[in-house]
């Protein structure tokens, strides 16, 4: 598994993709930051909900480490390198189980950079408007350990996702049209069902305080059950398709 | 070596819907040889292939290699090498990392790139991505990825599609020196010509079916177009070669003789003192019954 996962991830390191898709992170992550950090009122940004937001700017990393795993598979299929990758691990379950703990390092690895790239701007901000650090480390670490393990279940459900639809366009694009259109109509007509979906769980995890959403530990056992039942179901049809 | 096929397709099938694809084939390699597996586009050879390293499933039937089915071999990779298509590269990624990406994941170090883009001559274009590549490089970079756990076995689709002369003769070179050593070739093709001077055995399948399995003397044999033979004494010389079986057409100074190997022709006319000016195959042979052979179908 080791062979494996070095396979993997010097693929997801040899292109100019992923390296793209970081930078788009972290330019992200520092507007975010900045345009919270000079917007709030200095009486809120003096509050610690007002800060968990603005050290929570890395947050855009999940939506990355998403791209990450829906890619780290497609992309396979769309240049056809899938051919010599099975030639070389015919194995497939192994296969997705590599890719995905592949794309979950780079996930971590997205959202520890945006983090801390978070927390270097929200010190300027703070600095720079006269204003102390209100959080403790408990906040400290709810929101980057809120961050990255948000986007360790968005890898994995990219990944998982990926696999089942193969296409990386249409990947992509049932990724945000369930992201910004059927999440969000199904949370705000039938919220007490919505909440389980992944953005509602993902924002429940980050430590959201929407009335109807779950407490952050159920917010992360929905994702996981979201994650392992898609690998499941893509690492199952995946076994059984043939490959063109 | 050992003496069991390398190769084994038992009654292999494959349906997409109604369209038979492979239909019944079944065959064996033996180790050392070079086979062509012959055939218009769209006849099945990829199919085929496909179904022999474990990409698609059969229908019906068993694709065995070296005794297994490819899934089922122990690291696969080391023992045999396939190229499916020429272009099964990441655009942006460099010939060695490729390489590199696939090396991992059998255990190989990363220098086992370096040595098989050695072996392809890319050496130079190793730091370069992929769509920088002109086909050719293409073909040799995915060579190189078959090469790179040894292999006992190669599997080619399609190998000589977009390479120069040269390249084929390189190509071509490169197969008989790694079949020379043990090893065994399966090379597919839809041009007869490409791989004729090189292949010990030629499968010919149209529509998904076996046409021809025979050696590639059989085949020259069995479709020889005759002797071209030119004489200032042709007229003398048709005389001297009549005999039962023998067919003779002569036109002018040229004979077309059928039923009468060269040798004979040869020596026939050295006996009679009959000089000659040409002593040859008659051209245009292996194409035209490769195309009567596999129905003139063209492609699907």
């Amino acid at each position: 598994m080791t062979n494996l996962l070095s396979s993997e991830l010097l693929k997801l390191r040899s292109t100019r993709t992923n390296l793209g898709l970081l930078l788009a992170t972290l330019a992200l992550t520092l507007l975010v930051a900045l345009v919270h950090g000079y917007s709030t009122s200095k009486s809120s940004l003096a509050q610690v909900d007002e800060q968990r937001t603005l050290f929570g700017a890395g947050q855009v990393s999940t939506l990355f480490a998403a791209l990450v795993g829906v890619l780290a598979i497609t992309s396979e299929y769309r240049h056809g390198t899938i051919r010599p990758t099975l030639l070389f691990e015919p194995r497939r379950t192994r296969l997705v189980l590599g890719k995905l703990a592949a794309a979950l390092a780079f996930g971590a690895l997205f959202a520890l950079a945006a983090e801390a790239l978070a927390f270097v701007a929200g010190a300027v901000v703070l600095a720079t408007r006269g204003l102390g650090f209100a959080l403790d480390s408990g906040d400290v670490l709810v929101v980057a350990g809120g961050t990255v393990a948000a986007a360790l279940f968005w890898a994995g459900i990219g990944l998982g996702l990926g696999t089942l639809v193969r296409s990386q366009v249409g990947s992509i694009i049932g990724l945000f049209a369930w992201l910004f259109v059927v999440e969000s109509l199904v949370f705000g007509l039938w919220p007490r069902v919505g909440r389980y979906a992944p953005g509602p769980a993902s924002q429940a995890l980050s430590g959201g305080t929407g009335a109807d959403l779950l407490r952050p530990g159920a917010g992360a056992l929905v994702l996981a059950a979201w994650v392992a039942a898609l690998v499941a179901a893509g690492a199952a049809l995946f076994a059984r398709r043939d490959i063109p | 070596m050992t003496s069991e096929p390398v190769v084994v397709a038992e009654g292999l099938s494959k349906r997409f819907g109604s369209l038979r694809a492979v239909d019944d084939l079944s065959f064996r390699l033996d180790a050392g040889t070079i086979t062509a597996f012959l055939g218009p586009n769209g006849a099945g050879k990829t199919t085929t292939l496909r179904m022999l390293l474990g990409l698609a499933r059969p229908t019906s039937g068993r694709a065995l290699v070296l005794g297994r089915r490819y899934a089922e071999l122990a690291e696969p990779a080391l023992r045999v090498g396939a190229v499916l298509e020429a272009t099964d590269f990441h655009p942006g990624r460099k010939g060695r990392d490729h390489l590199r990406g696939l090396a991992y994941a059998v255990g190989l170090p990363a220098r086992r790139a370096d040595e098989v883009l050695e072996l392809v001559d890319l050496s130079r274009a190793a730091g370069r991505r992929v769509k920088t590549y002109s086909l050719g490089m293409r073909q040799r970079l995915g060579l190189a990825a078959a090469l790179l756990g040894d292999p006992e076995l190669l599997i080619l689709d399609e190998p000589a599609n977009g390479l120069d002369p040269e390249g084929v003769r390189w190509l071509l070179d490169f197969l008989r020196g790694f079949a020379a050593r043990g090893n065994t070739v399966f090379v597919s093709s839809h041009v007869l010509a490409e791989v004729a001077q090189t292949v010990d055995r030629v499968l010919i399948i149209d529509r998904g079916r076996m046409v021809v399995e025979s050696s590639l003397a059989e085949l020259t044999a069995r479709i020889s177009g005759g002797v071209r033979v030119r004489s200032p004494q042709a007229e003398q010389l048709a005389a001297r070669l009549a005999a039962p079986g023998v067919e003779v057409d002569r036109d002018g100074a040229t004979l077309i003789v059928r039923g009468a190997p060269a040798e004979r022709i040869g020596e026939t006319a050295a006996a009679a003192g009959v000089v000659l000016h040409e002593l040859s195959p008659a051209a245009g042979s292996l194409e035209d019954v490769f195309l009567e052979l596999t129905g003139g179908s063209g492609p699907r």
